[in-house]
Order: structure tokens, then C-alpha cells, then sequence
């Protein structure tokens, strides 16, 4: 049974059973991946699936499953037990029925390219140039990730939506090793062949490992700092996660009680675009229907709205931004508006700071108040007179959310599409400039 | 699609591999989530699908589909087969597996009172229970105004096959609790606290867990903090650390840096490499006091598994033995790498997923000192209990925990509540300033993440309490 088949024969049974309403989203998808590592493929992967997700609501109680087995009976089997669950489920205080459709949707351009569907094993080629570039900057080794594919979305509901969505997408993330301690990564992503750019990811890569070499530790303490684009896509991911309204209602957010407030510098603005073109997170419908948008999450530093669906919405007294998720809101795609100055600018004009490209492993002490560390990698370096001096090793990044936002002093003017394997807030893509922010702070080991 | 497990192994073979394997998996999963006395959007997930990985020309392909549709699974089988030829070219030194024992075998954890027996409403009655006790600040002792609810409960069933002639099944049913609450004092803030239990077994883990008593007391302890916690000591001075801690800290600087796959680069593009080099097996990176085993065999473990995901019997391991760094954690790539067996540390968290080198149950030994001669000779220092933000470096040489549940320790005995004192350490200055250990061996509840597309796989971590000398606690 194919997916739209699937997806209305689980809509009628569900109604069927009584349910007062229901959405069914079938997403089919195949995609590929090609890993590497010391310079060699690791691994060539291939998923095939078709997978259900099934809201289900009745007396103001809801309930839901997601199927990756899709046997039709198995399907009907899991929508009788959904109904038993909603029999001894509780009411929600803050019920709200499903979107009233139908709508109409805008097409997107750029999202979906056969070329890169059909890729197949010219994969390999595009793995081994990047790997190329990367040895040939300046790394010794080279490892990373090509993933790429296809999916089709088919979202319907019992308030008359009927939408259908597919796109190609593909993402190579390049980090390259210098030596045990020195790295360096690049990334390229895009819904279409020509997004991609191998070359450049492996020549990021294998520079910032080369500049990388014999790194010195650092006194701790508070520095100004440019962040890379995949430091920076990092946190405005936890920036654009922490607007969820699922988050701020369960105390995981640090713009809980913040909304029309000054929560960056005046310079800071970050829409949420599900319509931009060939976005990697770009589509036109959310997981209730409604017709996506381009909004505003922080304009000039005010912080404009949290990212609703239906239910969020009820609880918050407003609409929805047609960012459903059932349970969490998300966002679609993470812009942050560019600057003025070119990238070797924002460097140049720090007369003593650091220059961090990359972060992960970000944790939280207190996400209400925002308080975090993360790991800092990949590129790591001692600004000096406005130029990267030297490699710096063993710091680690301790702040807070609102203070680095507020601390922001200027952004390159380009601004890039970038995926992130660390982006856990929900973000598929994040489109940002290098960020200048000042006086960020920096602690090492003590023993 | 037990069959089509079978089927895949022989198109493999028939297509030109030289070794491959198939795993089918019946998985499911039921949610109960109550956040701030709302019932979230209760639910299941069930996923049944086949994972096949094949070897041709030392090269690895893996695929999966979850369709039971046999011309599918020759198409990807087909396609699995070719991506990893093509992939040959560039692979200098061809993959190879270790030579192993093709098991037949059928094992299970037991679960005593099955989940599926116990009625829905019970369990959502224990979270409303749980949630008029955070919402009573007389029996908290403060406010809390998030609390965050969740009872999962699951179980996978497995069939592993391979063209050497290898057949296990399983069946592993699993529970698991977390409660995520902030409390707030005005004029002190937020503090915010998590606790994450689990275990292979079924609805008495739960009844025995005791979670309203469990919560009651850290919301209490959370409390005294936040309404009169000090500023950690400056200075050097000894630190105890609680199992809680021990086991995060052994987890992330013993297990992940001993994964083999880590240590030879394979991870290197996403989680990283390792401190830890091959040569380095058999040098001091601890006292002698220190012994720590990664350990599925456990009954009843979260972590628990008898044969790992590529068919190899299961048995503990000894990563750092008296101080000593003794083994790593192997699947049959690495083992092949390395010319020696694999200790089954291979694992899938699903059918979707190739079996990578894992942790299950990564716990150090215990000593035999009573919890209170940890402290008797501590003229100045920090007990910390709890942990709450936490990092480790791509090389799991740099670290940081800071406490949660913590406090003074003067002249051998506790005092009032610190808040949040920063251990930022190496890990050979970890290893090398323990020199004691309680008996007290306890276990928490973890869902380890690596590898891309991520696998997050159910861990124990554990320990007992730990003595550290001569430290300075971190932070800005």
C-alpha cells in the first residue's frame, strides 16, 4: 500500500472508530548515506521506509503513534488500540481542535532535484573531491558524512486538509585532522546538486586543521569572540529551539515571561522562513495543515512571538504560527539577518579576542535562566591585532543564552545555509553569518 | 519478515558479498507524559523493519527498509551490495571481521509483572500522584512551577542472522522514569533538576523504584540548596564525589574514550576521536584503587544484553583494571583492526541502524570503606551528590561537572548545602586523585547518544562514592 492509500485508509478507519478528529501524516523516503574516515569510505548506507504518524482526538483528549510498521492490519491494529487509550486518557484543559481546512499552499521553488534524487553512487566522487580538498589545505585526514535522499509527505486530516510535499535534500559535512588536537571542519548542504559544494567544505576543513597546529592553552577568562558559522548555527538553533512554546511552558526556555522584551542587541534579528527557497527545512504546510509562513521570532533584539501550534496557541491566548509539531512547535529554517562587513572584517576588527568555528556537546545547568558550556573545536584561535595568531587548545565556553545574545556587536554580510549534525533544538537548517559578540566567557581544567 | 531476514542474507551472497547479516526488529514503545498536570499527547511507536549490512571487496554497505515487499529488499539488497564495490576504490586497507563462534541462541529479560498487565490508569494515576506532591510546597518544601513528567515503557525483539551461520533471537522488555522539575525561590532563582531511571524489567522496577519517595527527597534537597546554598571553597581541597556523578564521569571518560571505533578514527566527523591510543593499553591512567567494567551481562540492567547486535556472546569487561588501562570496547571491525577477539560491545538501537561499538552497563568497582570514612580525614571539601550541566571534549580529555545536590564537608563531617560547584578536570587528573572508595555501588539510567544518523541506546552508569584529593574547583 502506498503512502496516500495508507494515509486515507487509516483516516477513515480512525473516524470510523469514533474519533472526533483525526490528522494522518505518511512521510515515504529513501535516503542514502556515505561515511568516511582517515581518508577511506566507512560505510554506504541506504534507508527505504514508509512511516505513519496518527493523531488521534475525542472529548478533548488527545492521543498518537508513530508506525514504521505499515502492514494495513498492523495500521488498523494500532488506531483500535489508540482509541482504547484515548477511553482511559484524561481531558485536556487546553484543548483546540484541529485547523479548519481546507487551504491553499504556495509552492516553493527549489526544493525538489532530481539530480540529486538519482545521485546514487556518483556519491562516492563527490566524497572522494572533498576528501581531496581537505588533505590538500592541510589536513592529514579526513572524515565525515554525505547524506542525501528523497521524501514525500502526505499530510491529511478530518478538518479537510489534503497536502502533498516532496523534497531532495542532501548535506556533507567535512572535518579534517592535522594532528591528534588539531581540527578543522567544513560543511555544504542545499535541496539540489548544485547547493553542494565538496570543494569548499574539504578546503575549510583542511585550513582550519592546517592554522589549527601546535596549539597553546589560554589564561581563562572573558574574550571577544567571532564565532564560525557552525558555532553560530549551533546556538541560534538553541535560540530559535528555546522560542518553542513547549518549551517555555515546561520551563525549558530561557524567553519564558520575555515576549515584546529587549533579549539581544539591537542588531540581532532572526526570522523563522519555511517558504525560503530551497530550505532545507522549507515546506509549505505544518504537521496541522496550515499554511507556513515567513515571521519574525527577534526583530532588532525584541523578542516578537513563540512558535505555535493549535494547542500552544489555546494556552497562550493567540494564534498559530503553523509550527506544529503535535506535541513540540519547531522551527522550519533559522535565518539570521546579515551584516555589513565581510567576514575578514569581523575579524579584523577584534584587537584581542578569539575566533571559535565550531561548538558542541552544549549543555545546560539552567535552561529557564540559560545558563550552558559547550565544547569549542575545529578552528579554535587567538585573535591578535586583528589577525588569527595562533591555535588555542583547552578552553571550554561558559555563558548564558541571554548574555551572548545581548553581547552581540556585528555580523559578516554572508550569511550561509548550514546543517548541523549537533542542532538538537529541532532546527533542520540554520542560515547565518560569522557573529561577533563581546566579553564571552571561558573557563579550563583545573587539574 | 523473519524470513525476510534469511532471504536477504542468501541475495546478499548470491550478489557477490562476503559476508553478510541481517537483523529483524519488532520494537515497541508506549508514552505517558504529564507536564504541569496537563496529560501531553499520550501514545505508542511500533517499528518492524529488516537492517542488512554487507561486506563486498572490504568494503561495508548497509541498508534497511521496513516494507515486507521481497522485491524491495532485492533492490536494496542489490543496491547495498554495489554502493559498497564502488566505495572499494577508496578504502586502502579492506575491512575484515574477527573470526567468532556462529551462536544459536534464544535469550530474554524477564519482567515480572509484565507492563501490558498493569491498566493505563494506574500509570497515569502514579504521575497525578507525583504531580500533587510537586504542586504542595509543605511536602517539597519549595515552589515548583515546571514539572515535566514521563513513563516509557518498551520492549524490542530481535532476530540476527548471518551468512557464517549464526541465529539469535531476543526479547527485552524495558521501564523507564524521568522527572524534570524547576524549583524556584524569590529572590534565589531557578534551580532545576533531572532524574532518569530505567531498567530491563517490567512494572516492579517501578513499584520498587518508590518515585514519589525519590522525587520528595531530591525536590527537598533542591530545595535547601537553592534557599541556602553557599558559594562553593576556593582553593585546593578534597572532593567526594556520589555515585550518580562517578557513573556519568566513568561513562564519558573511561567507556566512550575505549571504544575502539573512536580510538582508530571512525567516529572522528561527529563524536571524535580519543586521548587514548592504541599503545597506550597497559599504562597507569588511575591509582590503584581504581577498576572500572563495562558490563551488559547485568540482570535486569537498562543496558542488558547477552549477545551484542553482530552475534558475539556478551561478557564484562575490564577497560581500566588497578589503575591500568586494560582493554577497549570492540566490535568485529575494530577486533579484526587490532588482531584480537571482539568483546561484543556492538549495538543497534534499531533495525534502521549498523551495529557500532557501544557501552551497555559502565560502572567502577566498589572499595570497601563506609560512605562516612570517606570523610573522616577531610579537613575542607565538597560532597557532590548530583550532577546537572556536563561536558567532555571530542578527545574525552577535558571535562566538567557541576553540582547539584552538593555540600560543605569541615573537619570529616557535611555541612549546609553548596550551590553549584564547578569540577572542571582532566581525565588523568580524575583517575589519579582518587584514593578511596565506598562500598555503596549504585546505578542510574542514561540513553547514550553516537553515531550518524544518531543511536541512542539504553546505559547504566554507575558506581560508588569517591574520594578525590587535592583539587581546586573550576569556573570563571
Amino acid at each position: 500500500m502506498e503512502a496516500r492509500e495508507l494515509a486515507e485508509m487509516a483516516l477513515r478507519e480512525a473516524l470510523g472508530l469514533g474519533a472526533d478528529e483525526v490528522a494522518v501524516e505518511a512521510v515515504m523516503r529513501t535516503s542514502r548515506q556515505v561515511r568516511f574516515a582517515n581518508n577511506e569510505i566507512t560505510v554506504v548506507k541506504t534507508w527505504d521506509s514508509l512511516e505513519l504518524g496518527v493523531y488521534l482526538a475525542k472529548g478533548r483528549k488527545v492521543v498518537g503513534t508513530f508506525l514504521s510498521n505499515v502492514d494495513p492490519e498492523a495500521v488498523r491494529s494500532a488506531i483500535r488500540d489508540l482509541m482504547s487509550l484515548l477511553a482511559v486518557m484524561r481531558e485536556r484543559p487546553d484543548y483546540a481542535p484541529l485547523p479548519e481546512g481546507p487551504f491553499a499552499y504556495r509552492a516553493i521553488p527549489g526544493l525538489y532535484d532530481r539530480g540529486l534524487a538519482e545521485l546514487g553512487e556518483k556519491a562516492v566522487d563527490l566524497v572522494e573531491s572533498a576528501i581531496n580538498k581537505a588533505l590538500e589545505a592541510g589536513g592529514r585526514r579526513a572524515a565525515g558524512t554525505l547524506a542525501f535522499g528523497e521524501e514525500e509527505i502526505t499530510l491529511l486530516t478530518s478538518r479537510g486538509v489534503e497536502a502533498e510535499h516532496r523534497r531532495t535534500r542532501a548535506e556533507l559535512v567535512v572535518r579534517a585532522l592535522a594532528d591528534g588536537e588539531s581540527a578543522g571542519v567544513g560543511t555544504t548542504c542545499g535541496t539540489r546538486l548544485k547547493d553542494l559544494d565538496p570543494e569548499l567544505a574539504g578546503e575549510e576543513a583542511g585550513r582550519f586543521a592546517r592554522l589549527s597546529l601546535n596549539p597553546e592553552p589560554l589564561e581563562p577568562g572573558r574574550y571577544d569572540v567571532v564565532f564560525g558559522r557552525p558555532a553560530a548555527a549551533v546556538f541560534f538553533d538553541i535560540v530559535a529551539g528555546m522560542t518553542s512554546a513547549f518549551y517555555v511552558d515546561s520551563g525549558l526556555s530561557c524567553f519564558m515571561g520575555k515576549l515584546g522584551q529587549k533579549v539581544a542587541s539591537d542588531i540581532v534579528s532572526i526570522h523563522d522562513d519555511a517558504t525560503l527557497e530551497a530550505g532545507l527545512g522549507s515546506r509549505p504546510f505544518d504537521d496541522e495543515g496550515l499554511p507556513t509562513a515567513r515571521k519574525a521570532i527577534i526583530e532588532r533584539g525584541v523578542l516578537k512571538t513563540y512558535l505555535h501550534n493549535s494547542i500552544t496557541a489555546k494556552r497562550h491566548n493567540t494564534t498559530s504560527t503553523a509550527n506544529a509539531g503535535w506535541v513540540v512547535p519547531r522551527p522550519w529554517n533559522v535565518v539570521v539577518e546579515a551584516g555589513d562587513r565581510a567576514d575578514e572584517e569581523l575579524v579584523g576588527g577584534v584587537e584581542h579576542g578569539l575566533f571559535v568555528n565550531n561548538i558542541t556537546y552544549v549543555r545546560f545547568q539552567d535552561y529557564a535562566k540559560g545558563d550552558f558550556s559547550a565544547v569549542i573545536r575545529d578552528g579554535v584561535f587567538l585573535i591578535e591585532g586583528g589577525e588569527l595568531k595562533k591555535g588555542v587548545k583547552g578552553l571550554r565556553l561558559s555563558d548564558n543564552v541571554l548574555n551572548i545574545l545581548s553581547s552581540v556587536r556585528a555580523l559578516s554580510k554572508e550569511a550561509r545555509q548550514v546543517f548541523h549534525w549537533w542542532m538538537e533544538w529541532g532546527s533542520p537548517a540554520v542560515v547565518t553569518p560569522l557573529v561577533l559578540a563581546e566579553k564571552v566567557g571561558f573557563t579550563v581544567p583545573t587539574k | 519478515m523473519r524470513d525476510l531476514a534469511e532471504l536477504a542474507v542468501e541475495l546478499a551472497l548470491r550478489m557477490g558479498a562476503d559476508y553478510a547479516e541481517a537483523r529483524f526488529h519488532d520494537d515497541k514503545a508506549n508514552f505517558y507524559v504529564l507536564r504541569n498536570g496537563i496529560p501531553e499527547m499520550a501514545g505508542f511507536e511500533r517499528s518492524r523493519g529488516v537492517g542488512i549490512r554487507v561486506l563486498v571487496e572490504g568494503s561495508m554497505g548497509f541498508t534497511s527498509l521496513n516494507r515486507p515487499d521481497k522485491s524491495l529488499l532485492e533492490l536494496r539488497v542489490r543496491e547495498a551490495v554495489s554502493m559498497a564495490r564502488a566505495s572499494a576504490r577508496t578504502r586502502k586497507k579492506p575491512i575484515s571481521f574477527s573470526e567468532e563462534k556462529a551462536e544459536e541462541a534464544s535469550w530474554e529479560a524477564r519482567a515480572k509483572e509484565p507492563y501490558e498487565d498493569v491498566p493505563v490508569e494506574e500509570k497515569m494515576e502514579l504521575l497525578m500522584d507525583l504531580e500533587k506532591m510537586l504542586t504542595d510546597r509543605g511536602e517539597v518544601g519549595v515552589q515548583v512551577p515546571f514539572r515535566l513528567l514521563q513513563l516509557i515503557e518498551s520492549t524490542t525483539e530481535r532476530y540476527f542472522v548471518n551468512s557464517e551461520g549464526a541465529k539469535i533471537s531476543c526479547r527485552v522488555p524495558r521501564m523507564e522514569f524521568v522527572a524534570l522539575t524547576t524549583a524556584f525561590e524569590p529572590g534565589k532563582g531557578t534551580e532545576q533538576d533531572m532524574v532518569q531511571e530505567g531498567a530491563s524489567r517490567g512494572w516492579e522496577f517501578v513499584r520498587e523504584l518508590e518515585p514519589l519517595e525519590l522525587i520528595r527527597e531530591r525536590i527537598r534537597a533542591l530545595a535547601r540548596v537553592l534557599k541556602e546554598g553557599a558559594s562553593p571553597p576556593k582553593g585546593t581541597i578534597d572532593i567526594v564525589l556520589g555515585s550518580e556523578v562517578v557513573g556519568l564521569m566513568v561513562h564519558e571518560s573511561c567507556g566512550h574514550p575505549y571504544e575502539a571505533d573512536r580510538i582508530m578514527g571512525r567516529e572522528a566527523a561527529q563524536a571524535g576521536e580519543s586521548f587514548v591510543s592504541v599503545d597506550m593499553l597497559g599504562q597507569r591512567i588511575g591509582t590503584e584503587v581504581v577498576t572500572v567494567v563495562d558490563d551488559p551481562t547485568l540482570e535486569g540492567s537498562y543496558g542488558y544484553y547477552l549477545y551484542d547486535d553482530e552475534g558475539v556472546k556478551a561478557r564484562r569487561r575490564y577497560l581500566i583494571k588497578d589503575g591500568i588501562i586494560n582493554e577497549f570496547l570492540h566490535n568485529r571491525e575494530t577486533a579484526a583492526a587490532l588482531g584480537v577477539s571482539s568483546n561484543a560491545a556492538a549495538r543497534a538501537s534499531g533495525f534502521d541502524r549498523e551495529p557500532i561499538v557501544r557501552m551497555a552497563n559502565t560502572f567502577m568497582l566498589p572499595g570497601d570503606h563506609e560512605f562516612e570514612e570517606l570523610l573522616e580525614d577531610i579537613k575542607l571539601g565538597v560532597f557532590i551528590k548530583t550532577f546537572g550541566e556536563w561536558n567532555i571534549d571530542d578527545r574525552r580529555f577535558n571535562m566538567r561537572f557541576i553540582g547539584r545536590e552538593a555540600y560543605l564537608i569541615e573537619k570529616g563531617e557535611i555541612k549546609g548545602p553548596v550551590r553549584r560547584p564547578v569540577l572542571e578536570i582532566t581525565t588523568p587528573g580524575f583517575y589519579g586523585s582518587i584514593d578511596a572508595l565506598d562500598k555503596n555501588l549504585a546505578f542510574s539510567a542514561a540513553t547514550c547518544g553516537k553515531g550518524d544518523p544518531v543511536q541512542g541506546v539504553p546505559v547504566w552508569l554507575g558506581g560508588p562514592n569517591v574520594r578525590m584529593r587535592n583539587v581546586r574547583l573550576g569556573g570563571l
